[in-house]
């Protein structure tokens, strides 16, 4: 079927097209975000550090950056998790090390991992990670405490940025998750997570 | 000689408090207006820039109903029988794309100014840890000794006379004047929003990611906020109440509160973070 | 033109009994059913928010006792308005009934995929009021942000049926969308170029785009929710690697657009109006188009000022600040050139006109205060408090909806073939008029004094206001009620309406048919390549 100006079929086809690409964006967002993320530190997000920083290049007279070290843990997991240093003064360009506790309070195994940010944002293309307990999933039994390392340096060219230059403080932090993969671990352990989430004085229960 | 020290401090610190709490709030005050007044610079700032969008979008209306009345004066068919053909003029078009565009950039400018102002990473002397919960907010006070501590809600049932309804906590924040405080926010479930209009602060807590803001307050008193972001059924009801005093005042309060916070009570939801840290 | 019309009428009859509506082919008949639609789906949303403002009148906990209900109250008014009042009223009811009557064509270019646009909504808000009935409600806003919205705090079936009530309205959309572009770009009558197409096409063209490019984004979104709800991905949940902030990001990607989507019609027929009734043309044709052409594109561009309080950096802000103040100027243009188009006109104030006039008034007011959100230092203060109430209601409920109400007056005598009474449908304007402006005016000082959204319950500080804006919903409620007796009277009195009863205004093909239009119009094209009627 056409009209005076064209052939309908054909426009249809075109946009049906448009429409499908709009999704595929939609889903391709999705890894394009986290890529994003990585490249320019938006939003905190750490470099995950490709090799071991060089230590000539650091002058002697640079200024020090405090690290400070924060923990957070979700609802649903019952850890306590803390960092065993409240802060460290660094120089930057030279690597080090810190630590975090965790133990398992609960009544089973447990899988855990962390999700992680710096702040203030800018920062976060500055701050590389040379390892990290972040990289893999953390099990622990019931009771089982572990420590935790973080080994990261601060890039020197921090101090080149006009953006960032005037930055003193990084505060790195993490929170902690039931991995994905502990709804799995569950199921075979056959018993409730180890605390309920109780809702203070809610006015009504959903 | 301590001991006895120890209780008058706390008890002058509770009258303080509790004084505070009812005469010096600082909240809505009814068929207001306009901005609570500010107690921080960004807000004063905000404040400002404000009263400056006030003045042009005020006038914007004001022209355009001006306008709008010369037309059904002028124009309507008894004054005016015989409409005109004009449908285009070339200076009116440019001046109504350019006035516009230079009204926008005097907006623009401070505008941005007062952004990157708010941004700004200043030294700060100590650090508070917000994080929000369904449905109370947590504080906690890492250079302070690490104590922690919940801030629910009191219900109205539970309120004394002068404390304002939905507004009152059952544990204050407590902080210093002129002194330049980093606000670390994180969610323990969903995303919140901690907020408090005279402060000029407004940061969603966000699960699996710490945000981070700074503070100046200005002024003693007491100060009110609410949640800022739709959280569940109790959203409307867990507020923020924040308590400025004094330099020296703040140091008592610490040293009250370390041991008082340092207990962590048996029907709190999250094993404890409050954990002595050694520097 | 005319006259080859009537002559066509023993083929003019429409189909008999259920069957004319179930499998309804014919635009106006589908154009009909999209404007009874809009009107039960208003009763609903309205009905909603009215049982908010009495909840609101007082502090205190008035009769809504429990909070997620509340919740859901909220929830479903927006999702009700936005996607079963304003679209199908403007794009569905509008857009089908007259852009092929103004283009010359006979109908739609696929006029079964038009049937299933209108069913598949019905589907749609079928499914979202069980979304309500079925389990608790979905309780998360309109903007259904996640880990919220995610089975662990929103259990059950509900946010689930709602995200599938808004495939549906999706689709609809699309297909729309889809059936209107082909429709204005290929059937146009010869003669009529793109750049002599009649401002409402324009506009329900533009808007058709957005609902192409937009609406697939949040079908992405909603699935990938849907996903995390119930087949444990974890797009948006932190703990497998998601972030709750993707979700914003989607959300408004396509949620700026879809409020250009929403006006953008508004805009076309207010075109309409005011050259009809300022007997003069549209001042500045080529500039309206090309406005409506940049609102769409710089829509797709701010979505993140609906986010600034979100931690995000510094010159992200920037960006979006800039880029959001930078859509007053193609939108100023407009409202001037409207001023422009009655300076020198011949002006009877007749009821679409009125309308008209309250429409630019309070359109200007709620767009100058979304420049003031604009500015992210300001909207710390102002963001998630009834200030952003404010602005939306100005620009929507007294835009967008003043505009369905100008189309049906204006064309109400094309579309039933009766005249309304011009004393009621100007008293119908004043008692909306007062009505809404009392609602909606003093939240702007609420936002200004701190009050939050969403919540069931405020500080005594905020009592008055509160007051004053559920009076203004009684005025509207009756205001409502008025326009059932003023379209009542109209259907019950039957003064026969002529082919063009707004003169010589009115020059559009839409008013050279008879009134109501036959079923079927313009069966043989109108030739406009001779014509000396430019199509304003």
């Amino acid at each position: 079927m056409s009209g005076p100006t064209g052939n309908n079929r054909k426009t249809a086809v075109v946009l049906f097209a448009i429409v499908g690409g709009m999704v595929g964006l939609a889903y391709a967002s999705v890894p394009l975000y986290q890529l994003f993320c990585q490249i320019t530190g938006y939003g905190g997000t750490t470099i995950i550090a490709g090799s071991r920083p060089a230590e000539t290049v650091v002058p002697v007279d640079a200024p020090m950056i405090t690290v400070r070290f924060d923990a957070n843990v979700d609802g649903a997991l019952p850890w306590s998790f803390r960092p065993d240093q409240k802060l460290i003064k660094v120089r930057v360009g030279m690597e080090s090390l810190a630590t975090y506790s965790a133990t398992n309070s609960g009544q089973r195994p447990i899988i855990g991992n962390a999700t992680f940010n710096v702040t203030p944002y800018k920062a976060g293309q500055y701050f590389q990670k040379i390892d990290c307990f972040c990289f893999s999933e953390q099990r622990l039994n019931p009771n089982q405490s572990v420590s935790m390392p973080v080994s990261f340096f601060v890039d020197p060219e921090i101090f080149s940025d006009p953006n960032t230059r005037e930055i003193r403080t990084i505060t790195l932090s993490y929170t902690f998750y039931r991995a994905p993969a502990d709804k799995k671990l569950q199921a075979l352990s056959n018993e409730k997570v180890g605390t309920s989430l109780t809702k203070k004085d809610s006015k009504t229960q959903i | 000689m301590n001991k006895r020290f120890n209780v008058f401090a706390s008890l002058g610190m509770l009258l303080l408090l509790g004084g505070m709490n009812s005469a010096f709030a600082q909240q809505a005050v009814p068929w207001q207006m306009g901005f609570q007044e500010a107690a921080t610079p960004v807000m004063e700032r905000i404040i400002d820039l404000h009263n400056l969008l006030l003045w042009i979008t005020s006038g914007i209306v004001l022209f355009v109903l001006l306008l709008l009345a010369i037309v059904v004066v002028r124009f309507n068919e008894k004054s005016n029988p015989v409409p005109s053909t004009v449908t285009h003029n070339t200076w009116l078009e440019v001046a109504w794309t350019v006035i516009p565009i230079i009204i926008l950039v005097v907006i623009a400018v401070p505008s941005l100014r007062l952004l990157y102002f708010m941004d700004k990473t200043y030294e700060s002397e100590m650090t508070l840890k917000v994080t929000g919960h369904q449905w109370y907010w947590s504080y906690e006070y890492p250079d302070d000794g690490n104590f922690t501590f919940d801030s629910v809600i009191v219900e109205d049932e539970d309120l004394e006379p002068g404390q304002p309804r939905l507004l009152t906590v059952d544990e204050e924040v407590v902080l210093p004047i002129n002194t330049n405080i980093r606000i670390l926010l994180a969610s323990e479930d969903v995303i919140h929003n901690w907020a408090i209009p005279s402060f000029g602060i407004k940061i969603d807590t966000v699960p699996g990611r710490i945000n981070e803001t700074w503070v100046r307050i200005t002024r003693e008193g007491v100060f009110k906020g609410q949640c800022s972001e739709l959280c569940g059924v109790n959203h409307g009801f867990m507020p923020v109440s924040v308590t400025a005093v004094s330099k020296a005042a703040y140091k008592e309060w610490v040293a009250q509160a370390q041991q008082k916070y340092a207990k962590v009570g048996e029907d709190h939801i999250r094993i404890a973070k409050a954990i002595n840290l050694a520097q | 033109m005319a006259l080859a019309e009537t002559a066509h009428d023993d083929h003019n009859h429409p189909p008999k009994g259920i069957g004319r509506w179930l499998f309804s082919t014919n635009h106006k008949d589908i154009g009909t059913m999209y404007l009874t639609l809009a009107v039960i789906s208003a009763v609903i949303g309205g009905g909603m928010s009215w049982l908010i403002r009495l909840e609101l009148a007082q502090p205190g906990i008035q009769f809504i006792d429990d909070f997620q209900f509340y919740n859901v109250l909220v929830t479903a008014h927006a999702f009700i308005m936005v996607f079963y009042v304003v679209m199908p009223a403007l794009i569905g009811g509008f857009g089908n009934w007259i852009v092929p009557l103004m283009i010359g064509a006979p109908d739609m270019a696929f006029p079964r995929m038009n049937n299933i646009s209108f069913w598949l909504l019905v589907a749609g808000l079928v499914l979202l009021v069980l979304s309500a009935l079925i389990g608790d409600g979905p309780g998360t806003g309109w903007t259904v942000y996640p880990p919220l919205s995610n089975s662990t705090y929103q259990p059950g079936p509900s946010v689930d049926f709602g995200i599938l009530s808004l495939h549906l309205a999706g689709a609809s959309s699309i297909l729309g969308a889809i059936n209107l572009i082909t429709t204005i770009f290929n059937m146009r009558a010869p003669g009529m170029t793109l750049h002599k197409m009649p401002l409402f096409v324009w506009s329900i063209l533009i808007t058709a785009f957005l609902l192409l490019l937009a609406i697939p984004v949040l079908a992405g979104a909603l699935t990938m929710l849907l996903t995390d709800r119930n087949f444990g991905t974890t797009f948006f949940d932190p703990a497998g690697g998601g972030d709750p902030l993707l979700w914003q990001h989607l959300f408004w990607f396509f949620g700026h657009p879809e409020v250009y989507i929403m006006i953008l019609p508004a805009f076309g027929i207010v075109s309409h109006v005011v050259a009809t009734f300022s007997r003069k043309p549209i001042f500045g044709y080529l500039g309206m188009v090309y406005a409506m052409i940049s609102i769409g594109f710089v829509g797709f561009v701010v979505w993140a000022h609906h986010m600034y309080t979100v931690g995000m950096g510094v010159d992200a802000r920037a960006y979006f600040v800039t880029a959001t103040m930078i859509i007053a100027i193609p939108t100023g243009l407009k409202i001037f050139s409207w001023i422009a188009t009655m300076w020198g006109g011949s002006i009877r104030f007749d009821t679409p006109m009125l309308w008209t006039m309250g429409f630019i008034v309070l359109f200007v007011m709620g767009g100058v205060t979304g420049v003031v959100l604009a500015n992210a230092g300001v909207d710390i203060a102002f963001h998630d408090t009834y200030y952003v109430v404010a602005h939306f209601h100005f620009v929507l409920s007294l835009g967008a909806v003043f505009a369905i109400f100008i189309g049906l007056y204006y064309w109400f005598g094309k579309m039933t073939g009766y005249k309304y009474s011009e004393t009621k449908g100007k008293i119908h304007f004043w008692l909306t008029f007062v009505g809404v402006i009392v609602l909606f005016l003093p939240q702007h000082f609420l936002g200004l004094a701190g009050m939050p959204r969403r919540i069931p319950d405020y500080p005594d500080a905020y009592a008055g206001w509160n007051m004053v804006s559920s009076i203004g919903t009684v005025i509207t409620m009756i205001s409502v009620f008025y326009f059932f007796y003023v379209m009542y009277c109209a259907f019950r009195d039957k003064v026969p309406c002529e082919a063009n009863p707004w003169g010589e205004g009115a020059d559009t093909l839409e008013w050279t048919v008879p009134s109501p239009a036959p079923h079927h119009t313009h069966q043989i094209t109108p030739d406009l390549t001779g014509a000396t009627k430019p199509a304003e």
